[in-house]
C-alpha cells in the first residue's frame, strides 16, 4: 500500500521508478503521461467505427398511437397541464396556417411555418422554469407560445407594424421577450449558441436555480459556432441545455448531406456533453429528457445535449418549395402516422381528456383568437419612420442625428412618394 | 545559465579560427528591436490622485483591476489570460479576483465574442481577449452581425453594451503578416460598434475604462509596440478618458496631421521636422475614438489650417483615412487640399 502511495507520487518521476515495479500494470511507463488524454495503451491497430452502436437509440414514452410503452417513464402530468400542451401545439398550428396563407395573399413579407415540429417546443417548454432563459434559431415559436405570449404580438413582429416591441426592424418570425426571457431571434444560424454559452457562465456566478437552454437544427449544429459554444460549455462548466431539432432538411439539404456521423447526439461525448436522442413527436419523451437536463445542469454545473427526432412537415419558409427536393408521400407519411398533435390526441381521447365535440369547439375558438388578432394587426400603422436612427448605441451619436434630420428634410419636400399613410408620425 | 556559458565557450572553442569572428556582428548594422520613432510621455496627471510608473501592459491590467475591483459582475477571459497573457497584461488578475473572473478559453475567437455577448446580454459585464488582432476575423460575424446589431435588432429589448473586446494591434516590427495587423477599418464599416485606439499608457487606462463602462460594444486594439517601451506615470486610481472625442495635442496653423495609435508618436516627429526644416506649423491631432469619430474637432482644424495629412499604419485603399478625408471633403466650403498617406512600415512589411 505504501509502495503504491509512494509510485503515485512518483508518477511525474518515472525515472525514480524502482527496477522491481517496472513493467506492471500499476507503474507510470505502463499508462500514458500526455497531459492531453488519459486512456490506456493499445497495442491493437484499430480505427473506432462512427457507429459503434449502430447509433445512438431514440428514447419514447408513447408510441404511435399515443400509447405510454412504459408505466414508469410517464410523467404524469395532471390533465390541466397536457391540455395546456394540447391546446398550444394546436393554437400554433392555427396561427402557422393564417399566417402562411396571409404571406401568400401578400400581406406580410416572409413566414415559416413549424409544422411536425410542436412536440419539441411544447415538450421542452413545460419542462423549463419559466425564468429560464431562451436562446432559439428561428423555428421554436411554441416555447414563446408557452409562456403567454399574446398573439397580438407574434401578429405584430410579423406585420411590423407600430406595436412590434422589436420596433418593425426585423423580418417575421424575429420574436424576442424581454419579460418570457425569450432573446430575440437573429438570422444567422448558430450564432446564438456561443452566446447563450456565455449566457450560462453568467447566469450560474449570478442565479444559482437558472438554467439556460438553446434551440438550433441539425443544419445549424454544422457551424463553426456550434462546435465553440459545445466546447466552452463543457471547458466552462456551465448550466446550459443545449436542444437539436434535427428535423431532417436544412432548407433543401438532407441529413445525409449535412453529417455523416450519428446525427448531433453522437458529437456530444466527443466534447465531454451528456448526451441523448428523443423522439421529438413525442411531448412526454422530450419533457422528460428536458427536464431531467434541466434539471442536472442547474444541480452539476454541466451542459447537456438533447437531439429531438422530428419531422419538418412544412417548407423551410414561404420562400421555399420543397417539392421540388422531396415526395410528397414522404411528407405525406409524417403528417398522417407521426405528428406529435395526433399522438397527443391519441394520448388525451385514451385518458378521455378530450372529444370530438371538444376538438370541434376548440378548433373554432383558437381560429376565431387567431383571426381577431391577425384582422387587428393588419390595421395597425407601421412604426414612424425615426426609429430608423434609434438604438443603434444606447445613445444617438451626431453622425446618426444627422442622418436623421436629412430623412425629416427629405421627407417633408418628397413625402408625396412615399407610403407615409401607412406608417406613424 | 552556467551551462549555456559553458556551451558558448565550447562552440567557440570548436569552430574553426577567423569564422567566429565572422559569426560576431557587424558594426553599424540595424539593432532588431529599434523602434522606427521615440516614444515621448505625457506629464503625469494631477486630477486623479497618486501616479504611478507604468508601461502600456501595467496601464491594462491597472484598468482591468480597477474594473473587476468595482464592478462584481466583470469578468475576463481569452487566451492564456489566466497566468497573465502573452503581453502580461492579466498578470496577478487571477490570483487577486479568482478563477472563476480571470480564466482562459479553449482556442477559438468566434466562441470567445459569441460567449461575451451572451455574458454582457445577462447584464454582467464582459471583457474578452483577443490575442492578436490579425485573428479578429472568425469573430467577425459574431461582432458585426450580432454585437453591432443586438440593441438595434431587438427594439432595444436586449443588448451586449457591457461587452469589452481587447485585441493587441499594429505593427512590432517582425510580426510580418499576422502579428501586425490594423483591421479598424473593417469594423469602422459596421454601426453598433464602438472602436477606440489609444496612444500612450495614461489614455489607455482611461479609454479602457470608458469602453468598460459603455452601455454599447467597444473594441479596444493597443499598440503592441507601445506595451514596453511606452511608460509614463499613470494614476492607480480608475479615472475615465471620454470616447468619441479627439486630442489637439499641438496646435498649428499651416496643415492638420491626423493620426492615432503608433501613428501619433511619429507624426509628432514629423511636426517637429517640418517646423525646424521647412518652417511649417502643424496642428497634431490624436482621434482616439475611430467610431464614431470626432468629426467637429478635424473639421474645425482643417477649417483653420486648409490642409490636411492623415496617416495610418493600415493598407491605403479603403484605410480609414478615406473615410475622414471624405468627410471633411463634404463639410469644407473652400477647395481644400487633402493627403492622406500610409506609413512607411507597410512598406516594409510588403503589403
Amino acid at each position: 500500500m505504501a509502495a503504491l502511495r509512494a509510485l503515485r507520487w512518483r508518477r511525474r518521476l518515472p525515472g525514480l521508478v524502482p527496477r522491481r515495479l517496472r513493467g506492471t500494470a500499476e507503474s507510470p511507463e505502463e499508462r500514458p503521461q500526455f497531459p492531453g488524454a488519459s486512456a490506456a495503451f493499445s497495442d491493437h491497430l484499430e480505427f473506432i467505427q462512427p457507429q459503434v452502436l449502430a447509433g445512438i437509440p431514440v428514447y419514447r414514452v408513447m408510441d404511435r398511437q399515443g400509447q405510454v410503452l412504459r408505466a414508469s417513464e410517464d410523467p404524469q402530468l395532471p390533465k390541466e397541464e397536457v391540455l395546456k400542451l394540447y391546446r398550444t401545439m394546436t393554437l400554433l398550428n392555427t396561427m402557422d396556417r393564417i399566417l402562411y396563407e396571409s404571406q401568400r395573399q401578400g400581406r406580410i413579407s416572409f413566414y415559416m411555418t413549424n409544422y411536425g415540429e410542436e412536440g419539441t417546443h411544447v415538450g421542452s417548454a413545460a419542462a423549463l422554469d419559466p425564468n429560464d432563459l431562451v436562446f432559439g434559431q428561428y423555428r421554436e415559436a411554441g416555447v414563446l407560445l408557452y409562456r403567454g405570449y399574446p398573439l397580438e404580438l407574434f401578429m405584430a413582429q410579423c406585420y411590423g407594424n407600430a406595436r412590434d416591441p422589436g420596433k418593425g426592424r426585423q423580418m417575421p418570425v424575429h420574436y424576442g421577450c424581454a419579460e418570457r426571457h425569450f432573446v430575440t431571434i437573429s438570422s444567422p444560424l448558430a450564432t446564438q449558441i456561443p452566446q447563450a454559452v456565455g449566457a450560462a457562465y453568467a447566469i450560474k456566478r449570478a442565479d444559482a436555480s437558472r438554467a439556460v437552454v438553446c434551440y438550433f437544427g441539425e443544419g445549424a449544429a454544422s457551424e463553426g459556432d456550434a462546435h465553440a459554444g459545445f466546447n466552452f460549455a463543457a471547458t466552462l462548466e456551465c448550466p446550459i441545455v443545449f436542444f437539436c431539432r434535427n428535423n431532417g432538411y436544412a432548407i433543401s439539404t438532407p441529413t445525409a448531406e449535412q453529417y455523416r456521423g450519428d446525427g448531433i447526439a453522437a458529437r456530444g461525448p466527443g466534447y465531454g456533453l451528456l448526451s441523448i436522442r428523443v423522439d421529438g413527436n413525442d411531448v412526454f419523451a422530450v419533457f422528460n429528457a428536458t427536464r431531467e437536463a434541466r434539471r442536472r445542469a442547474v444541480a452539476e454545473n454541466q451542459p447537456f445535449l438533447i437531439e429531438a427526432m422530428t419531422y419538418r412537415i412544412g417548407h423551410h419558409s414561404t420562400s421555399d418549395d420543397s417539392s421540388a427536393y422531396r415526395s410528397v408521400d414522404e411528407v405525406n407519411y409524417w403528417d398522417k402516422q407521426d405528428h406529435p398533435i395526433s399522438r397527443l390526441r391519441l394520448f388525451l381521447e385514451r385518458r378521455a381528456w378530450w372529444d370530438e365535440r371538444q376538438e370541434r369547439d376548440w378548433r373554432k375558438s383558437s381560429r376565431k383568437m387567431v383571426l381577431e388578432a391577425f384582422e387587428q394587426a393588419e390595421r395597425e400603422p407601421k412604426p414612424p419612420p425615426r426609429l430608423l436612427f434609434s438604438d443603434v448605441y444606447r445613445e444617438m451619436p451626431p453622425r446618426l442625428r444627422r442622418q436623421r434630420e436629412e430623412l425629416e428634410r427629405h421627407l417633408e419636400t418628397y413625402g408625396e412618394h412615399y407610403p407615409l399613410q401607412h406608417f406613424q408620425k | 545559465m552556467a551551462a549555456m556559458a559553458a556551451a558558448g565557450r565550447a562552440l567557440r572553442a570548436a569552430l574553426p579560427a577567423g569564422l567566429w569572428g565572422r559569426l560576431a556582428p557587424l558594426p553599424g548594422a540595424p539593432r532588431r528591436t529599434a523602434a522606427h520613432f521615440a516614444f515621448q510621455p505625457d506629464p503625469a496627471p494631477r486630477e486623479y490622485g497618486q501616479t504611478q510608473k507604468m508601461n502600456l501592459f501595467q496601464s491594462i491590467t491597472s484598468a482591468l483591476d480597477n474594473a473587476l475591483a468595482k464592478d462584481p459582475t466583470a469578468v475576463v477571459f481569452g487566451e492564456d489570460v489566466a497566468f497573465g497573457g502573452v503581453f502580461r497584461c492579466t498578470v496577478g488578475l487571477r490570483d487577486k479576483y479568482g478563477k472563476d473572473r480571470v480564466f482562459n478559453t479553449p482556442l477559438c475567437e468566434q466562441g470567445i465574442v459569441g460567449f461575451g455577448i451572451g455574458i454582457a446580454v445577462t447584464g454582467a459585464t464582459a471583457i474578452a481577449e483577443i490575442q492578436f488582432a490579425d485573428y479578429i476575423f472568425p469573430a467577425f460575424d459574431q461582432i458585426v452581425n450580432e454585437a453591432a446589431k443586438y440593441r438595434y435588432r431587438s427594439g432595444d429589448l436586449f443588448n451586449c453594451g457591457s461587452l469589452t473586446i481587447r485585441a493587441p494591434w499594429g505593427c512590432v516590427g517582425h510580426g510580418a503578416l499576422y502579428h501586425s495587423q490594423s483591421p479598424e477599418a473593417f469594423f469602422a464599416h459596421c454601426p453598433g460598434i464602438k472602436i477606440v485606439i489609444p496612444r500612450s499608457p495614461l489614455q489607455a487606462k482611461g479609454l479602457l475604462l470608458s469602453c468598460i463602462e459603455d452601455k454599447n460594444p467597444c473594441i479596444f486594439f493597443e499598440p503592441k509596440i507601445l506595451y514596453r517601451a511606452a511608460v509614463e506615470q499613470v494614476p492607480v486610481e480608475p479615472y475615465n478618458i471620454p470616447l468619441s472625442q479627439a486630442e489637439v495635442l499641438q496646435t498649428g496653423n499651416d496643415v492638420t496631421m491626423v493620426a492615432w495609435g503608433t501613428q501619433v508618436h511619429v507624426i509628432k516627429e514629423v511636426a517637429a521636422m517640418a517646423q525646424e526644416k521647412l518652417g511649417v506649423s502643424c496642428e497634431v491631432i490624436d482621434l482616439r475614438t475611430i467610431l464614431p469619430w470626432d468629426t467637429e474637432t478635424i473639421c474645425k482644424s482643417v477649417a483653420k489650417t486648409g490642409r490636411l495629412l492623415i496617416s495610418h499604419e493600415a493598407p491605403l485603399t479603403g484605410g480609414f483615412a478615406s473615410e475622414i478625408s471624405s468627410t471633411v471633403q463634404e463639410q469644407s466650403n473652400s477647395g481644400l487640399i487633402v493627403v492622406p498617406v500610409f506609413s512607411t512600415v507597410s512598406l516594409l512589411t510588403a503589403w
